[in-house]
């Protein structure tokens, strides 16, 4: 009955439909819905008075014309006028009652188990998104969550106030007359049986629509980014064959799912025009024989009219849930999952105990002076091993470039000090004690990372800048932006700081985002730095402006820089190369040019690929040292 | 299939985009309709059926139906067997009639399914197929999620208009049409009483949900800001942890979270508050003509049949009209819809008139003072002039917005220059079709644009039949062949979200070889090399010449190591030609070029001395 009142279209694609209902899901989320204990009874009662209400008034009708036959002027309208009128209000204000309970339930369960999922994708570590694409997390948390609290209020609902219409349809017909309520009743497993085909039918047909539309909006996605290919490649024919093939799918499956449910509805109405017509023979005989009145004949024609929604109703929910059991068992996983790094017992126990020192129990009492890694390394889940015995010290005002080929596994080198993995062999020690026996927020309250691929969010310039330091005034993100070397980009935008970026920093090149970012993290002032190709797309001579104000913010803190550009690297204190998950050279510059070794290679190599871009401005200015 | 594309450059008007949509699909949709008029048709003939039998039952004299119905019992029949007979008859006639109904509401659903997916089909082709065809100046500015979302949810909504709305909207006008003239025959007074809400609920219906319409808008957005901040929060969670922001994030992604459940709530609410309301209508309605028919039951104006007759059709009648207001706000969206898609198509194509290539390139290229500028913006090559014989190898050199890559897309016809002419061999460029010219022409990109499926795939969009052994002889002279051997299913390996990731470099080799496969007469990189190891390079380079020997290429480079090896090199000055010549000619000259090889001479320094001053980064 409330197909028309909430949209459940737009769930992911992916299913794979159970053929047993497994209770245990469903238990679990609705658990969710027990914490509106009120509103879910409210929800039970209005479906129930709705019920009650709908078939109450084929009664009414009864009554009414049985009355005229009986009293004939002495009827008493007036009475089942007001009864009706009664009936009317209660059915109008249950219909509200159940939008407005059922809406907040199916709004707050929704908003509940995102909560739930959110937070605890906050904890879970990376090992758990490395082998989920963003966008299934995505599914999980949006569509999935809307679909499953749609089944859980209107699936609630429907399960009521179908059980109510059955009810009272069932009984009202066998007290009425019981043969013929019989005799319709058993109609019942009939429909049931032939709904239950078809609804499951209709929902797999309708999945594979939906996953054929996701693949076609893939398919616009591929082409309008790859269009200068297709054009260079002459391929617009091609594409348009291959899009063909995909459309003639979705064409296909729609039509499919459209037939089915165009042969359904007949059968359905067909099969309720046979128990209209037993109704009206035996009926009708009955009447003739003065067994039933008028008014019971037109009764039990109106009722099994209305006898089939139930049945219908019930057949789509069970289909449904069936189809959503794998939503509802990932979006429980999700929520569920236990994050492989996370404050161990001993840390939480610690936390937990009552503090003299304020509101930081667990901050490092003493600036961190040392990270040591011991025998370090590392294999994402099952794989291959990527770091071998790594042994690195790294003292307070010290940095440390990484440099090796791509795959080499410098940045997991970083990810394990950052503790966005643990080590799998050796141990991390920060001061000399292991850090898993320090909290995660305590190392990663004092991180700042600049990454590769710098994120940023959307929002104004200075929002993101100061994600770095929440509580920083506009003073100190001027400050952090000169230090980064982004003050002079960022004024030279039309709204400068305030210039809103789209989602991802869309609108910036990776330059601008680069320094951007490097902002953030210096407003950080965080006592280990990390940057990882963090100024690889900025111009030559903006770097040498960031490097030599670095030098000075380096003072006091450790830094780890991951770089390719030889400007970068070669003032760092500690120079490793990292090849095939091993270190194979440490020193500085000078003595690791003098080996002439791998570094002393790559650095011949390198340096050649950045000639145009610092050719370029000398060219213009012309600075002094050429 | 583009036929709607080139005729109005801003207004697009939206019938003639409908026509041509809808042409070959009216038929089903007329199909529909006479389906929906004969279900309907068929099925208002059972209310009659039981108003009759209850007439007989209640003693009242026999109608035309009984009448007709008499002509297929047997006569003689005592008064009791033929009221059983006629009883029997009518259940029989009830489920006959249903069954009928039945057929032509899957007829109808089907002619409905047919036309509207039909359409939708088209056009998605369509839209796709103009799309690859417009001019790259279009994508340039063009929003890509904009353009998806126009193709994909604007045709759903022009969908479910066709397959919903016009349905609904002809099922109430149809239905109306029908039960109206057989309430007229059976009681007129009667008939004014049925019809009496409908106008208020139409109208109220109609108010209501322009109304609520920016209600929906509300709720759609709250749903795409918690969208959006959930995507922010995964796609940065590296971000997040690194600055240990996770409360900062749940607080800011519980304000979203809230938003939308407490929008979704308040819509709901709005929504009881109307069905609620125009349920007491509705039954309100229903009541009326039960109140009514009963004291003229009483009066004797009316028999118990017709009355019941009434009560049924109402019911068939008064709640799709309920629904109408829905229906109709919901229809004010395929207009926009239509319209947003007819902004795309009306865009004109890249244009496709002149002469095709028929016979291959010899490669020779030809500048004769060509001048471009983007549309409000300077020049970017000015009055350039120059010749690059066929099978000759050259190099472009010059800092970023010199002019190389304008140069390029010149000569793929990507953009035609607003002065002077690019001649190939003999032709004059703007006289050839652009596909015949692209055709003969390979290119490489400093971003390589795969697409999702297997290396092989990928390969083969260079030479549609490419076998086995000449995409192994592609990736060769790529150097790849030792990478895709690694890979565990070799040429089979999938590329892309679901596949293997490659590294820059390895993408520029595959798009090396994949313009390999091609064979072109002029062989393009644009920066090709630049993410590839200088070992890397010097081996392409070198297999290059070995293949290409003979054949022209253009090489844009930063890398004096690749420039080096060219016949000629050309630097280009913002937009001009500053120098060209060989190596040793240009190293020797002062001017750009020989500034760069001083550049790298000091590198090299540098890395001989193993020592640099402090403070000064070159």
């Amino acid at each position: 009955m409330s197909d028309a009142f909430y949209d459940d279209d737009n769930f992911s694609d992916e299913f794979t439909p159970d053929k047993d209902l497994k209770l245990g899901v469903w238990t679990q989320l609705l658990t969710y819905a027990r914490r509106y204990p009120k509103d879910l009874v409210l929800l039970a009662l209005c479906a129930v008075v709705v019920g009650i209400a709908e078939i109450s008034f084929p009664l009414v009708t009864r009554w009414v014309i049985d009355d005229i036959g009986l009293y004939g002027q002495d009827i008493d309208l007036l009475g089942y006028g007001a009864l009706y009128g009664v009936l009317c209000v209660a059915l109008g204000t249950a219909v509200l009652g159940f939008l407005w309970f059922g809406g907040k339930l199916r709004s707050h369960m929704s908003h509940d188990i995102r909560r739930d999922g959110f937070a605890n994708l906050q904890r879970l570590s990376f090992a758990y998104y490395d082998e989920r694409p963003v966008g299934w997390l995505m599914a999980r948390m949006t569509s999935d969550c809307e679909r499953l609290s749609n089944i859980m209020a209107w699936g609630i609902l429907d399960l009521f106030w179908s059980f109510t219409i059955m009810l009272g349809i069932s009984g009202a017909m066998l007290i009425m007359e019981p043969v013929l309520g019989l005799i319709i009743l058993l109609s019942l497993p009939l429909l049931a049986i032939i709904s239950r085909y078809f609804q499951t039918r209709i929902l797999r047909s309708a999945r594979e629509v939906r996953q054929t539309n996701s693949r076609i909006t893939g398919a616009y996605n591929e082409n309008i980014m790859g269009v200068l290919t297709s054009k260079v490649f002459v391929k617009e024919a091609d594409n348009l064959n291959k899009f063909g093939r995909l459309t003639d799918r979705m064409h296909a499956a729609s039509i499919t799912n459209a037939v089915q449910a165009a042969i359904y509805l007949p059968i359905v109405l067909t099969l309720s025009a046979l128990a209209t017509g037993i109704a009206l023979v035996v009926g009708g005989i009955e009447s003739a024989w003065g067994l039933i009145s008028t008014g019971t004949l037109i009764a039990f024609l109106t009722y099994t009219r209305h006898f089939f929604e139930p049945i219908e109703q019930l057949a789509h929910w069970f289909a449904e849930m069936q189809m959503a059991q794998a939503s509802a068992e990932r979006v429980i996983s999700l929520i569920q999952a236990e994050p492989d790094i996370q404050d161990s017992q001993a840390v939480l126990d610690r936390l937990a105990q009552p503090t003299t020192r304020g509101a930081e129990p667990d901050a490092f009492n003493q600036p961190i002076e040392r990270i040591t890694f011991e025998g370090v390394g590392f294999r994402y889940n099952t794989g291959k091993p990527v770091l071998h015995n790594i042994d690195l010290a790294i003292q307070r005002g010290q940095s440390v470039a990484v440099v090796g080929a791509t795959g080499g596994g410098k940045t997991t080198l970083i990810s394990l000090l950052a503790r966005f993995y643990e080590p799998t062999a050796g141990r991390i020690l920060i001061n000399d004690v292991d850090y898993r026996d320090w909290s995660l927020q305590a190392l990663q309250s004092n991180l700042g990372v600049v990454l590769q691929s710098s994120h940023l969010f959307a929002g104004t310039i200075a929002d993101n800048i100061r994600y770095g330091d929440l509580s920083a005034d506009q003073d100190q993100i001027l400050v952090a932006a000169k230090q980064a070397g982004a003050h002079d980009v960022i004024i030279a935008m039309p709204l400068g700081y305030e210039t809103v970026i789209g989602e991802g920093g869309s609108s910036l090149s990776a330059g601008q985002k680069q320094l951007i970012s490097f902002a953030r993290a210096l407003l950080a002032d965080p006592q280990i730095l990390i940057m990882d190709e963090a100024t690889s797309s900025v111009d030559t001579l903006t770097e040498a402006r960031i490097e030599q104000g670095l030098r000075a913010l380096l003072k006091d803190r450790i830094s780890v820089i991951i770089a390719h550009r030889l400007s970068t690297i070669r003032h760092a204190n500690q120079i490793v190369v990292i090849d095939d998950g091993r270190i194979i050279e440490q020193g500085n510059h000078d003595e690791l040019i003098t080996r002439r070794g791998r570094y002393y290679h790559l650095f011949q190599q390198q340096s050649l690929s950045n000639l145009w871009q610092q050719a370029e401005p000398i060219n213009v200015e012309q600075p002094d040292g050429i | 299939m583009h036929a709607t594309a080139s005729t109005h450059p801003k207004t697009p008007a939206l019938w003639p985009l409908f026509v041509t949509i809808s042409a070959g699909f009216r038929g089903p949709l007329l199909m529909a309709l006479l389906a929906m008029i004969a279900s309907f048709a068929l099925l208002f003939t059972v209310p009659m059926i039981t108003r009759s039998m209850l007439d007989r039952l209640t003693g009242e004299a026999p109608d035309a139906y009984l009448t007709w119905l008499q002509h297929f019992m047997p006569s003689g029949l005592s008064d009791d067997y033929a009221l059983y007979m006629q009883l029997g008859l009518s259940g029989i006639l009830i489920v006959l009639c249903t069954a009928l109904a039945g057929y032509f509401v899957y007829l109808r659903g089907k002619q409905i399914a047919v036309a509207a997916e039909g359409m939708a089909r088209r056009l998605r082709d369509t839209l796709m197929n103009h799309l690859n065809h417009l001019p790259i100046a279009f994508h340039h500015q063009a929003d890509t999620g904009d353009l998806i979302q126009r193709c994909t949810s604007d045709i759903e909504t022009f969908r479910v208009f066709v397959s919903g709305q016009i349905i609904e909207i002809g099922r109430a006008v149809l239905m109306l049409l029908i039960v109206t003239p057989i309430l007229l025959s059976l009681d007129v007074t009667m008939t004014g009483v049925a019809l009496i809400t409908m106008p208020l609920l139409l109208l109220s219906a109609v108010l209501f949900f322009n109304r609520v319409k920016a209600m929906f808008l509300e709720v759609d957005e709250a749903e795409a800001s918690l969208t959006t901040v959930l995507q922010e929060n995964l796609t940065g969670i590296r971000v997040v942890r690194a600055f240990a922001r996770q409360d900062f994030e749940a607080e800011k992604f519980g304000r979203a979270n809230a938003r939308f459940r407490d929008q979704n709530q308040r819509l709901m609410r709005f929504l009881g508050f109307y069905y609620g309301a125009s349920d007491i209508v509705c039954l309100f309605q229903v009541g009326l003509i039960l109140f009514v028919g009963a004291h003229w039951v009483l009066a004797d104006a009316m028999t118990i049949g017709t009355l019941f007759a009434f009560i049924t059709y109402e019911g068939m009648i008064i709640w799709p009209i309920r629904h109408m207001g829905r229906v109709l706000t919901d229809s004010g969206k395929a207009v926009v819809a239509l319209k947003r898609m007819a902004e795309i198509l009306s865009e004109p194509e890249e244009s496709k008139l002149e002469q095709a290539l028929t016979a291959p390139l010899n490669g020779q290229i030809k500048l004769d003072s060509v001048t471009f500028h983007h549309p409000g913006n300077p020049p970017v090559l000015s009055n350039l002039s120059l010749t690059i014989a066929a099978g000759e190898t050259v190099a472009l050199v010059g800092a970023p917005g010199a002019g190389k890559s304008t140069l390029i897309q010149l000569l793929l016809r990507l953009y035609d220059p607003q002065q002077g002419a690019l001649w190939v061999d003999d032709f004059d460029l703007s006289q050839l079709s652009r596909k015949s010219v692209r055709a003969q022409m390979g290119v490489v990109l400093q971003e390589s644009f795969l697409f999702a499926g297997s290396i092989a795939d990928n390969l083969r969009i260079g030479q549609t039949q490419a076998s086995l052994a000449d995409m192994t002889e592609a990736v060769t002279t790529a150097n790849l062949l030792g990478t895709i051997q690694a890979l565990p299913n070799g040429f089979e390996a999938l590329v892309g979200e679901r596949g293997v990731t490659l590294s820059g470099g390895q993408r520029q080799r595959l798009a090396i070889a994949r313009a390999l496969l091609k064979d072109p007469a002029i062989l393009i990189l644009d920066d090709a090399l630049s993410a590839v190891d200088t070992d890397t390079e010097s081996q392409i380079l070198t297999n290059l010449r070995r293949v290409r020997a003979n054949r022209t290429t253009v090489i844009v480079a930063h890398r004096l190591s690749t420039v080096m090896q060219a016949d000629r090199i050309i630097v280009l000055d913002h937009g001009e030609v500053a120098q060209i010549g060989t190596h040793e000619t240009l190293s020797q000259t002062p001017g750009i070029y020989r500034k760069l090889c001083e550049l790298q001479g000091q590198v090299q320094r540098d890395i001989q001395q193993s020592r640099t001053p402090e403070g000064n980064l070159l």
